[in-house]
């Protein structure tokens, strides 16, 4: 018997007025598979991400995740279903502290977070699970610092840890590099080949060969389309990604 | 019949002149991101400069240029010395706005006095219009609907259809950009932000002259404003010319309809508006 | 807490008490007052501070409750024990309506908040025959729960200050619990809640709907004090107010808005003395603060510290 794919993509559609931002998008991601999107600027893989996740509603076609259809479900409604995702540009909270956003995504989907009556330190195996999740990315020493005095790279780093923190079974990770330095890319492209195989991921990378090391299966989109669909292997060697994406390194 | 088609023309009328203000204040915001919480009081302030005028020169034509002008002066000083220091940040616009309404408000009482004060009309203005029915209607209501027509579709055309129009829409999408190119983007938003203090002061003495001014009064109408401005949406000059008639012709009916409940009636529009439509009938996103 | 801040309060605390003691009935009237709207303005700043929501509607809910409890008890002879809970759930239920407008953000959200805050004043001002127009409702008594009955404004301070404590420890608890958290996390960015699974919408709802709780909480002791109600005390010029007061202290701490309420109040009170035009002090009091003390006096106060350290370690 076979597993429904983590991530099923049917058709979709995104447009913008008369611009067609994603235009018709089929995909099928397996559980556990690592997807990752490639295309030059413009493609439309951040708006094929927001139509997945649900930041923005598609204009047409089905987003199913682990074969229930989550298309017309709302972006907070998704991430109670075991979706996760970060933002091109690091979205964490600036004005709180290093563990309060990780306690923020940690009962996101959990009844504690109505509490009203009682305080947060008294909920110590929040703090605990916050501690760990700070622990994976290398950042619980600054735990009670507010995210104001860490560093972009830094930033990144805690976006990540935001992601595993909810538990989600998919993440969809949006250029994690973008605006890193050489090192700290090492870093995050080592945190995410170190993801549980029980996590499916599917990740927009702009830098060709982070992309293909990590890579099980390559989606190439051009003008909001798929052109090419693929093993690494294959899509390095294949002609008309060449012409269509000088991005790489 | 008769009586409610009377109330449509007072509707509309009364949209009218809350046209000429509401104009300028969307404007203001979906042209420089200023919400400007004065524009009561600049009714207020131009009705009273114009009826002072009117007294003392007898010309009610002179008395209207006057009070936009006086309020011209006023809403460009505002805007350079006050509000551009708070730049986008629309909590410190409205506190300050708030404030400098108070200010202007308490001031005008001083010299006006806390009476309900008539600006003069003209003789020519004055009287009633016949309409079919034999029904005596005030001329001066029909002559305000014909003011309010001839300003939305200047400001229309100003807007959408010259070349200034385009450029103050393109500078408020990127400032930098237009800066750049050689024109002065600085320059055009005086000019917007006087055009709108203008239209606001003109519409005081305008509506002075069938609602009377009066302390307070300068809140009254801003709700009116603020209502089409939240139905219409905030920034869409269509908006401001629909919503317009509809918060009028609603008030104009809740009053003879409902007249213990006249603001009431507003909450309506309101409430659906919420549940609908957040953003208002032609509101943008942004 | 940290000691110095806990003799701060219990300092605090000390002089609350022994002011009737010590100042007589004019200033035990006034510090009434102060706390009264200092708890409105807590209301507002709870708000503003903790979700970016700037509401100038505040004194519908105050009013609404003290109307309630004004007619009830002067026209329907009901007691205080069925009073002061009916205004309470009267401010409350007008907060849960007025709560859709949460449907929106930013500027539209302040611009809606003050056309509902201004259908409430309509209402009050021209329903006449329920709510006596202009001329209010007069000859509210004292609250009285069976036997043991207010008598004096001394003893009104008091149990005035024991409700103010409870609210602040009500608001500490709640502001540093999950919920408040989650409030700010919406101020801090909505997307990124919404990517974690929570239902911003709805958290927003709440927090306007336990605001107007807070603020109705006010308008109930707001009337006991006053004795009397009628249009003004739902005006938009005590919103406006509550908010001054809330910015003036110190948005996001307990103590600013009670600061900025003493402020406010005590300014009017000693212009007002020798000067008429009192709106247009607190015009220029807004316009003053916005432009040189965005922060408040609270905000000053941690400036000046600053300033102090430097100096300090600089010699």
């Amino acid at each position: 018997m076979t597993e429904a794919p983590a991530v099923q993509v049917d058709a979709l559609s995104k447009a913008f007025g008369g611009l067609r931002a994603v235009d018709g998008v089929s995909l099928t991601v397996a559980p556990g598979e690592r997807r990752v999107l490639i295309g030059p600027n413009g493609a439309g893989k951040t708006t094929l991400f927001h139509c997945i996740f649900g930041t923005l509603p598609a204009s047409s076609g089905r987003v199913l995740l682990h074969g229930h259809d989550v298309t017309s479900l709302p972006d907070h409604q998704r991430a109670a279903l075991g979706m996760a995702r970060t933002f091109q540009i690091s979205d964490v909270f600036a004005e709180l502290t290093l563990a309060e956003n990780l306690t923020l995504a940690i009962i996101g989907t959990d009844r504690r977070k109505w509490s009203m009556l009682r305080r947060v330190p008294r909920f110590p195996a929040v703090r605990e699970a916050a501690l760990e999740g700070l622990r994976k990315v290398g950042l619980a020493a600054r735990a009670d610092e507010p995210v104001q005095r860490i560093s972009y790279g830094e930033r990144r780093q805690l976006e990540f840890a935001l992601a595993l923190c909810t538990g989600a079974q998919v993440i969809l990770l949006d250029e994690p590099c973008a605006g890193l330095s050489q090192s700290e890319r090492q870093r995050i492209s080592a945190m995410v080949a170190e993801l549980p195989r029980d996590i499916t991921v599917l990740m927009i990378e702009h830098d060709m060969d982070v992309a293909l090391a990590l890579a099980d299966r390559v989606t190439v989109l051009h003008r909001g389309a798929v052109l090419l669909e693929g093993s690494p292997a294959e899509v390095r060697a294949d002609p008309q990604v060449h012409e269509v994406y000088f991005g790489h390194a | 019949m008769t009586p409610a088609i009377l109330q449509a023309i007072n509707g509309i009328s009364f949209a009218a002149l809350l046209f000429l203000l509401a104009s300028g204040f969307t404007l203001s915001f979906g042209l420089m991101r200023v919400v400007n919480m004065a524009h009561g009081a600049y009714y207020l302030l131009g009705g009273y400069i114009g009826l002072t005028v009117a007294q003392q020169t007898g010309s009610f034509e002179f008395a209207l240029f006057a009070g936009g002008a006086a309020m011209v002066v006023v809403g460009v000083a505002v805007d350079r010395y006050l509000i551009r220091r708070v730049g986008d940040n629309h909590l410190a616009q409205v506190l300050l706005t708030v404030g400098l309404a108070f200010v202007i408000g308490d001031l005008s009482l001083a010299v006006w006095g806390g009476d309900n004060l008539m600006v003069p009309a003209p003789d020519y203005l004055r009287g009633a219009v016949v309409l079919p029915f034999d029904v005596y209607y005030p001329k001066y209501r029909f002559v305000l609907i014909v003011l309010g027509l001839v300003v939305g579709v200047g400001l229309w055309l100003l807007y959408r259809k010259t070349q200034i129009g385009a450029v103050v829409r393109a500078g408020v999408d990127d400032r930098e950009q237009v800066n750049a190119t050689g024109i002065d983007i600085d320059r055009l938003f005086v000019i917007a932000s006087g055009l709108a203090a203008f239209l606001a002061g003109m519409a005081g003495v305008a509506g002075g002259a069938f609602l009377t001014l009066y302390p307070g009064a300068e809140w009254e109408i801003l709700v009116y404003a603020l209502v089409v401005v939240i139905v219409g949406g905030l920034g869409s000059l269509e908006g401001a010319m629909v919503g317009a008639l509809i918060v009028g012709l609603l008030d104009s009916y809740g009053r003879w309809l409902l007249p213990e409940f006249s603001y009431f009636i507003l909450f309506g529009p309101i409430a659906v508006l919420m549940l609908v439509r957040p953003r208002g009938l032609f509101g943008a996103e942004h | 807490m940290n000691t110095t801040r806990a003799l701060l309060y219990l300092l605090l605390l000390a002089a609350v008490l022994a002011l009737p003691a010590v100042a007589g009935p004019f200033w035990t009237g006034l510090a009434t007052q102060v706390y009264v709207f200092g708890l409105l303005a807590l209301s507002v700043d709870l708000l503003l501070a903790h979700t970016g929501l700037f509401s100038l509607c505040h004194a519908s809910f105050f009013a609404v409750s003290a109307y309630t409890v004004a007619i009830l008890q002067t026209r329907h002879g009901l007691p205080t024990i069925a009073a002061a809970p009916a205004g309470l759930a009267a401010g409350t239920m007008l907060a849960m309506i007025f709560g859709i407008a949460v449907r929106t953000r930013g500027v539209y959200f302040i611009l809606i908040t003050i056309a509902l805050g201004f259908v409430v004043w309509g209402v009050a001002y021209r329903w006449s025959s329920f709510t006596g127009g202009d001329n209010g409702v007069t000859n509210v008594p004292f609250p009285a729960i069976g036997p043991a009955a207010i008598t004096t404004h001394t003893q009104y301070y008091y149990l005035v200050v024991a409700v103010i404590v409870a609210c602040g420890i009500g608001y500490t608890v709640l502001v540093s619990s999950p919920f408040g958290l989650g409030l700010r996390g919406i101020k801090a960015s909505e997307t990124r809640m919404r990517s974690l699974g929570y239902r911003t919408g709805l958290h927003l709802y709440w927090a306007f709907v336990i605001s107007g709780l807070v603020a109705s909480l006010a308008g109930v002791l707001y009337v006991y004090y006053n004795r009397f109600v009628n249009p003004v005390t739902g005006s938009f010029q005590i919103s406006v107010e509550a908010a001054l007061m809330a910015i003036v202290g110190g948005t996001g701490t307990l103590l600013g808005p009670f600061l900025g309420s003493a402020v406010v109040l005590g300014l009017r009170n000693w212009v007002s003395s020798f000067f008429e035009l009192h709106l247009m002090v607190m015009g220029l009091v807004f316009i003053c603060t916005v432009l040189w003390a965005p922060e408040g006096l609270v905000g000053l106060v941690r400036r000046l510290d600053i300033w102090r350290r430097l100096r300090r370690d600089a010699s």
